[in-house]
């Protein structure tokens, strides 16, 4: 059905919902990259199998039912976050989430829960501290401390269907912005207080408002969707679990700044991102949501998806339009703005995912509602991705300024086997490792940077005291060294150089001066790179250097690695004392390394160690050591 | 422009004495230069003095993609902007007359720049077969 | 018209112009290596980086690139500021470990004193990545090479490494190397580069080569030249030309 005004699209709205809300079951199974490779699909397939043997009528789109009819629904949704658990099914209204779902206990929902309304206990989750069974999911800690605005419809609403969409209320923000005038539009974004969630933090919009005063004949609006942080998977998410959003988000900033095309640039490792953001816009094309005269009105705006090779730097907004151009992917320097001189040399506003997935909230409910969320400098919520060495991992959305402390131990669960916590690493490979003394620091923008680490686009990877820093610097310098484009000297050069102190160190190669050498090539190439990637380079150098210079010193002095990371300066040994005989390193060594006989002493026999780290892993006892 | 390059064959001896004087001021730290001037015999005791004609539609000028020929206007010589040559010898195969001289070495074209003015072949010539006339 | 002031010193401006160019125009010396003012600014070399401020900065200062920063009116630029002087060490030492081979580099970094000895490449590649002859290739229309890679390994070649197709061997990209990097070799019939062999024009009189002939088709087609342009060398057009010059003198 073609839309051709804002009434019409109403109407259909609200017969939608009527039917939605008619819903007796809806059963919500979890399709985000996760879970689908833990075999969601499966999941779903074995549930509508289930539910046609039991002859019971799941239906699978939002159809007309009659009246007194009680239909039961089943979609498959995007991330749903606790992706640690997964797959995850999410049962409505009754808010019960299974977890770790196999296609085997299909016929056991279907049954249990779907027909007679009881709970499965055992796939339910189980808090690990108290062991108790927790049925809602609202009442998981995991879920408990967050608020989501840019993925409120992600893992809620059928990530593929434009009527569950609407259904949710989608697009009625756009249609609301179609009897504002453009400037009330930005003034609402600015308002709010939204900054760009791609790493910069630049007032989204104040950067509206600068394109429209921009000169130029023509304006592009583009969506920033390649994420390339290692561990970060936030647009990944928000793009496949609910593409609708991001294309209403984009549609309202084409409105406010007047731009008639619009792209989205997706990295083609995300291949389920790029075909369901090309539904939705065939989709969105069909309903006259794009194309022109969105809704009868004057608007005239398409989107295209562009897709990336897979290059870290086109990332840089630069590079990006470089590389939608159709030239090498190279950043430019940004003397002048690429507001004012961007795609094509017209004026462009680019924004990330997560921001203009956050512009259609903020117009259905006004920009102080969003401003009241978050700190001062920083409003609103932030997708995290929780990676590392934390017992929860996901994708959260949680207000700024939480402290990161409710971010890693309270929605985070704390760490894995309740090791030492050591640091958590922010903004991706380019932000900064904090220490623990952080941890009550309140996750925004500017306390972020003034720790000396970044806000990124919100990644977030945990670390034990078995992670070593002077590795973890090399690790995102390896990364950033081959992801470099290569393009200015500090970085290419630079960053080549880097790694290779830092290499030596790990090799127990360094010399005393070492260190002052990394620290001034490391403040160079931060100053003295050409684009944004390049200058946040050696952020992980420098916040390890501040935070963690002891570690340095033992691997460049005392040629030893803390942690115990670094192979060519470490040897593993067995505490006699803590030793009690289990024999379960045994079985866990590769090399067949260690000897010894139930209840007595083991003993590693240093020939053979190929210092992987698998005892120490597997060790109960904390009798595995190292030096 | 006041005066023009003006060349009388009659006059010449083919003595060379405006080649040595264009290599010796337009060479660098005391090496030769390429002359921009040269005589050619044309017949027993004739001679002709070829150099640039400082053209007034320039094929040199017109092939140019980077305008590193330039016409100096109190001059009207064309002369070579160093600094925006690329180095791709257009100009030396358009040059009609074979005016224009690519250097390898440089990287860059060489051509009669008439001095600045004063042209010092003119300066030198023994025999008055080179003027500036008015 | 925009004021600026450079090491302490007022000059006039035009608008759009670049620190580069204004220094430039004023003997103020600032080095560059990928800079050329027939060819876009690409801000790659770094090494004519400058510190700038404003009066109503605070105090705060930015190091940016000469080279692509457009003036603006009060605008406070230092050349030599201890920062500037560091970074631009820093490149050049960078650049030696690099390309140790390199004269070009070997002597802009003598004259700034090397201070830091990074682990050298070995390779003997003289490559600093300036990318003068990738645009001055594009600046003649061509289009045969383009930076490919990333990281240390970037460099330049033709699409896929494969013998570039929309070459035509006119040889600027050798002629504009400032370190000598491109090879192009050349004998009496044929020219070699980029993997391709051309076949040149050789002087109707005296047999010299000329330009390769995919170079003088390609200047025919684009440049508006006559078809007999480019038959006879320079020396043997004086030299025919000459009898004929003597000819109408009479």
């Amino acid at each position: 059905m073609r839309f051709t005004t804002p009434t019409e699209l109403a109407d259909k709205s609200a017969t939608l919902a009527s039917t939605d809300r008619k819903i007796k079951k809806r059963v919500l199974v979890c399709s985000g990259t996760g879970c689908a490779a833990l075999g969601a699909f499966e999941v779903f397939d074995a549930l509508v199998e289930a539910a046609d043997g039991a002859k019971l009528d799941l239906q699978i789109e939002l159809a007309p039912c009659a009246d007194h009819a009680e239909p039961l629904y089943a979609t498959k949704t995007g991330c749903q976050g606790f992706c640690q658990v997964g797959p995850l099914v999410h049962i409505q209204p009754d808010d019960i989430l299974y977890t770790k779902v196999t296609p085997k206990k299909a016929r056991e929902i279907v049954e249990q829960t779907l027909q007679q309304g009881k709970v499965i206990d055992k796939l339910l989750y189980k808090n690990p501290e108290t062991g108790e069974r927790i049925a809602e999911r609202s009442k998981i800690p995991f879920y408990q401390n967050q608020t989501t605005i840019a993925l409120e419809g992600c893992g809620r609403v059928a990530a593929e269907s434009l009527d569950a969409y609407l259904a949710a209320g989608g697009f009625a923000p756009l249609a609301k912005a179609l009897t504002l005038t453009p400037e009330a539009i930005i003034g609402e974004v600015v308002e709010s207080g939204l900054r760009g969630r791609g790493g910069g933090g630049f007032a989204t919009g104040r950067k509206w408002r600068s394109c429209v005063a921009a000169e130029g004949d023509e304006r592009f609006v583009i969506c920033n969707g390649d994420e390339g942080d290692p561990g970060a998977f936030m647009d990944c998410c928000i793009m496949e679990g609910d593409p609708y959003r991001v294309l209403e988000g984009m549609i309202i900033c084409a409105l406010a700044v007047g731009a008639k095309r619009g792209f989205i640039y997706v990295r083609n490792e995300y291949p389920r991102a790029v075909s369901r953001l090309q539904a939705a816009i065939d989709a969105c094309r069909a309903a006259g949501l794009l194309g022109d005269n969105i809704l009868g009105s004057d608007l005239d705006f398409d989107i295209r998806i562009s897709r990336g090779g897979g290059a870290f730097v086109c990332g840089e907004s630069s590079a990006l339009m470089r590389s939608i151009e159709g030239n090498v992917g190279e950043p430019r320097a940004k003397y002048v703005r690429s507001v004012a001189k961007g795609l094509y040399d017209k004026p462009t506003v680019l924004n990330n995912v997560e921001t203009f997935a956050c512009v259609p909230a903020i117009i259905r409910e006004r920009g102080k509602w969003f401003r009241q969320l978050g700190t001062e400098g920083s409003a609103g919520t932030k997708a995290f991705c929780l990676v590392g060495k934390v017992v929860n991992t996901g994708l959260i959305e949680v207000p700024m300024g939480t402290p990161l402390r409710d971010v890693v131990f309270g929605v985070g669960g704390g760490i894995i086997n309740d090791r030492p916590f050591k640091a958590v690493q922010t903004g991706g490979p380019s932000g900064g490792c904090l220490s623990e003394e952080h941890l009550d620091l309140p996750v925004d923008f500017d306390a972020l940077t003034a720790a000396g680490s970044m806000m990124g686009s919100g990644g977030m990877i945990v670390m034990d005291d078995h992670t070593c820093m002077v590795d973890v610097a090399r690790y995102f310098l390896k990364f950033l060294l081959e992801e470099s484009c290569g393009k200015c000297v500090p970085c290419r050069e630079g960053i080549f150089q880097l790694h290779a102190m830092l290499d030596a160190f790990a090799k127990g190669e360094g010399k005393t001066g070492d260190l002052a050498k990394l620290e001034r090539l490391a403040e160079d190439v931060q100053v003295g790179a050409l684009c944004g990637l390049g200058k946040s380079a050696p952020n992980p150098v420098l916040s390890t250097l501040r935070n963690f210079r002891d570690e340095y010193e033992a691997h460049i002095e005392r040629k030893k690695c803390p942690a115990g990371v670094c192979q060519a300066i470490t040897t593993f040994l067995i505490d006699a004392e803590k030793c009690t005989g289990c024999m379960l390193c045994i079985k866990a060594c590769p090399t067949e390394a260690i000897t010894g006989q139930k209840k007595k002493l083991h003993a590693i026999n240093q020939e053979l160690c190929t210092k992987c780290g698998a005892c120490r892993l597997v060790c109960k006892d904390d009798a595995v050591v190292t030096t | 422009m006041e005066k023009t390059y003006t060349v009388i064959p009659k006059n010449c001896t083919g003595c060379r004495t405006c080649e040595l004087a264009c290599s010796m001021v337009k060479g660098v730290d005391g090496n030769l230069g390429h002359s921009r001037i040269n005589i050619y015999p044309t017949g027993p005791d004739r001679f002709m003095q070829m150099t640039c004609m400082q053209c007034i539609d320039a094929a040199c000028v017109s092939v140019c993609p980077t305008d590193a020929l330039m016409r100096n206007k109190e001059t009207d010589a064309v002369e070579v902007v160093e600094e925006r040559c690329i180095g791709c010898a257009l100009c030396e195969t358009a040059c009609p007359f074979g005016h224009i001289h690519f250097d390898e070495l440089k990287g860059i074209p060489l051509k009669c720049d008439l001095c600045g003015g004063e042209p010092t072949c003119v300066r030198f010539c023994p025999h008055r077969a080179l003027e500036m006339r008015r | 018209m925009t004021q600026i002031l450079i090491d302490n010193r007022k000059f006039n401006a035009e608008e759009g112009e670049t620190i580069l160019e204004v220094a430039r125009r004023n003997q103020i010396d600032i080095p560059t290596l990928c800079h050329h003012e027939a060819l876009e600014a690409v801000g790659a070399c770094r090494l004519c980086t400058v510190e700038i401020t404003g009066e109503d900065w605070n105090g705060s200062t930015k190091l940016v690139s000469a080279c692509l920063y457009p003036v603006e009116e009060g605008l406070i630029v230092q050349t030599r500021s201890e920062g500037v002087l560091r970074l631009r060490q820093t490149v050049l030492d960078l650049l030696m470990a690099r390309c140790p081979e390199s004269t070009v580099i070997r002597d802009l970094a003598t004259q700034h004193g090397q201070v830091t000895e990074y682990q050298q490449f070995t390779d003997g590649s003289k490559c600093i990545m300036c990318y003068l002859c990738v645009r001055a290739c594009a600046k003649l229309g061509c289009h045969a090479i383009s930076a490919v890679n990333r990281g240390t390994l970037k460099e330049v070649a033709p699409p896929f490494h494969e013998h570039a197709e929309s070459c035509v061997g006119c040889g600027t990209c050798a002629t504009i190397c400032p370190t000598g990097h491109i090879e192009m070799v050349d004998t009496a019939e044929t020219r070699t580069i980029w993997k391709r062999e051309f076949e040149f024009v050789t002087c109707k009189v005296c047999g010299e080569p000329l330009i390769t002939k995919a170079y003088r088709d390609y200047a025919l087609e684009n440049r508006r030249l006559p078809n007999d342009y480019y038959t006879v060398c320079s020396a043997c057009k004086k030299s025919e030309l000459s009898g004929h010059f003597a000819r109408l003198s009479l």
